[in-house]
């Protein structure tokens, strides 16, 4: 008799193989190959319902068929590593990216980039930010250690950059809009911030300075890589207003007054 | 609310469209039971309003993803999660099911069965007391349905569930509905099954509903809870007594004034035995 990981694989491949395929397993009673498809379509069923619960607008977007089939090729592709369907998912928008059936809709790999932002800014831990200690500890900073910090971000909040009117686009694909649908291709770059308030996710679109400073701080480079990074996007990018900003309203939740490195930038 | 038992009444399966509801109108529901992956978020809305919810009213977590029977290594990081969970909202009980969900590393995120045979229980026990010593309590397990049965099973279900609860000392969540799927997809007697589930392991009752097909009865869990289904659990609750008992519904989910008529069907039966152990 095969042991016990022989059947299980026997079993995965079966599962894997194509409708109606014989399975090298030995399976009891009749139809064994029909009854084997109820898994199939049953499995196939659970990741097309999670993702669309995921990705409500790129589903609207290409319709319910193509959404199904571009869900099968992805768990083909990309399949699940998890027992926590909810984990399931994060690499739709780079596959998208690549998928042909899809490529005339160019903006669609960033909606899904978007809304998996979103999905994982809901499940992000509740935030604990306190402006006023932030405030006193950076005034408090000696100023020779002040290039070196790195600021530590609130968990929920995601940039994302792209050169299509992103979050018009998603806008006007909420359940609730009955207003003006058209979108207008020339406005853009969006640069956006998602992140969870205590109403729910807000969306927010955000200057390029502003932008390239808080993204270069959430890859965890130092305040002096941050700056220049938002400097580099806009001359004109105002730190003092960067930080008030953003340390006013919980984005950013704390300093560490990390040993200088000789490196500005990403440091990981 | 302290970490007690369930009550021996109807509970009801919590499902993301009628959490709103739940919160603002709190019915009398005794119970409620959630799919614990649903809530290993970090925070957020859905944690919140369980939290809300459980600060009234007794919990059960119900896994769907351990997969206790795989041949792969059991998870840390789904236990860590799971027990995160359960320090959070300090369930009345814990349960997963008697199946595997993967193996070398894939996931189906599906409830597949397992043979019956003396290496699939010496591994399942094994799994369940290394998932009981990780999370430092007593974990309940749940009979699936299956719509195909492997050749190489050397025993009933009925012997192999019963074995795994016996060697484990771990909980039995019985699903009743399983039973009778199972009985009628592989041909065996629901009655022989059921008599043969040990009594005093019983923590929890599910019951769903089926669909009939050509092929065979497929556990949706997405219909009312069929009459053969009520027979059954009636004679159950006749050998073992009221218990605590859980009407799921996953899909095609209906207003939640139909799982509150479902209840009110189980807790008839509950109060009938009630009155006679009284």
């Amino acid at each position: 008799m095969p042991s016990l990981h022989e059947l299980q694989r026997r079993f995965a491949d079966a599962l894997l193989a194509g409708e109606g395929a014989q399975p090298a397993v030995r399976l009891a009673g009749t139809k064994t190959a029909e009854r084997l498809g109820i898994y199939r379509r049953t499995i196939a069923t659970n990741y097309r319902n999670a993702l669309a619960a995921t990705y409500p607008v790129v589903c609207r977007l290409v319709g319910a068929r193509l959404f199904h089939a571009s869900v099968d090729a992805h768990v083909a592709m990309h399949p699940s590593r998890s027992g926590d369907l909810n984990e399931y998912g994060g690499t739709f928008g780079d596959f998208l990216a690549g998928y042909p059936a899809v490529s005339e809709l160019r903006y669609l790999p960033d909606v899904a980039r978007l809304e998996w932002a979103i999905d994982v800014a809901n499940r992000a831990a509740d935030s604990n930010a306190d402006p006023e200690s932030v405030l006193r500890a950076l005034a408090a900073c000696p100023g020779d250690r002040l290039p070196s910090l790195l600021l530590t971000m609130d968990g929920s909040s995601r940039m994302i950059e792209s050169p299509f009117p992103l979050l018009r686009i998603w806008q006007v694909n909420q359940p609730g809009h009955d207003g003006e649908m058209s979108v207008d291709f020339a406005v853009g770059p969006d640069r956006l911030r998602v992140r969870r308030e205590r109403s729910g996710v807000a969306l927010e679109r955000m200057a390029s300075g502003d932008f390239a400073w808080l993204a270069a701080l959430s890859t965890r480079a130092n305040l002096a890589g941050a700056i220049s990074a938002g400097q580099h996007a806009d001359a004109t990018f105002d730190l003092g207003g960067a930080l008030h900003r953003y340390i006013g309203d919980g984005t950013i939740t704390g300093i560490v007054d990390a040993p200088l490195t000789g490196t500005s930038g990403a440091s990981d | 609310m302290s970490n007690d038992a369930l009550p021996a009444a109807c509970g009801l399966g919590l499902r993301a469209p009628h959490v709103r509801q739940v919160l603002s109108e709190r019915p009398p529901v005794p119970w409620f039971e959630v799919h614990s992956e649903n809530y290993f978020a970090d925070g957020g809305p859905a944690l919140t309003a369980l939290e809300r919810i459980r600060a009234t009213c007794a919990l059960s977590l119900h896994g769907v993803g351990l997969s206790l029977g795989s041949t792969d290594p059991l998870s840390h990081a789904h236990l860590d999660r799971l027990a995160r969970l359960i320090a959070r909202v300090e369930p009345a009980l814990v349960s997963e099911h008697l199946c595997w969900s993967g193996v070398g590393g894939r996931h189906f995120n599906d409830l597949l069965p397992l043979p019956f045979t003396d290496e699939a229980i010496a591994h399942l026990c094994a799994r369940i007391c290394e998932a009981q010593d990780y999370l430092g309590r007593e974990i309940a397990v749940e009979n699936v349905s299956a719509y195909v049965a492997f050749g190489d099973s050397t025993m009933p279900e009925w012997e192999f569930v019963a074995e795994v609860v016996r060697r484990t000392g771990c909980k039995l969540l019985l699903d009743v509905n399983n039973a009778f799927v199972n009985a009628m997809n592989h041909g065996f007697d629901a009655d022989r099954y059921l008599a043969a589930m040990p009594a005093d392991a019983i923590a929890e009752i599910h019951l769903a509903g089926f669909e009939r097909t050509d092929l065979c009865l497929i556990d949706t869990h997405g219909a009312r809870v069929a009459p053969e289904v009520w027979a059954l659990y009636r004679k159950t609750i006749a050998r073992i007594g009221p218990h605590p008992t859980l009407i799921e519904w996953d899909i095609d989910i209906p207003e939640f004034a139909v799982l509150e008529d479902e209840a009110a069907t189980a807790e008839a039966i509950l109060t009938e035995h009630h009155a006679v152990a009284a």
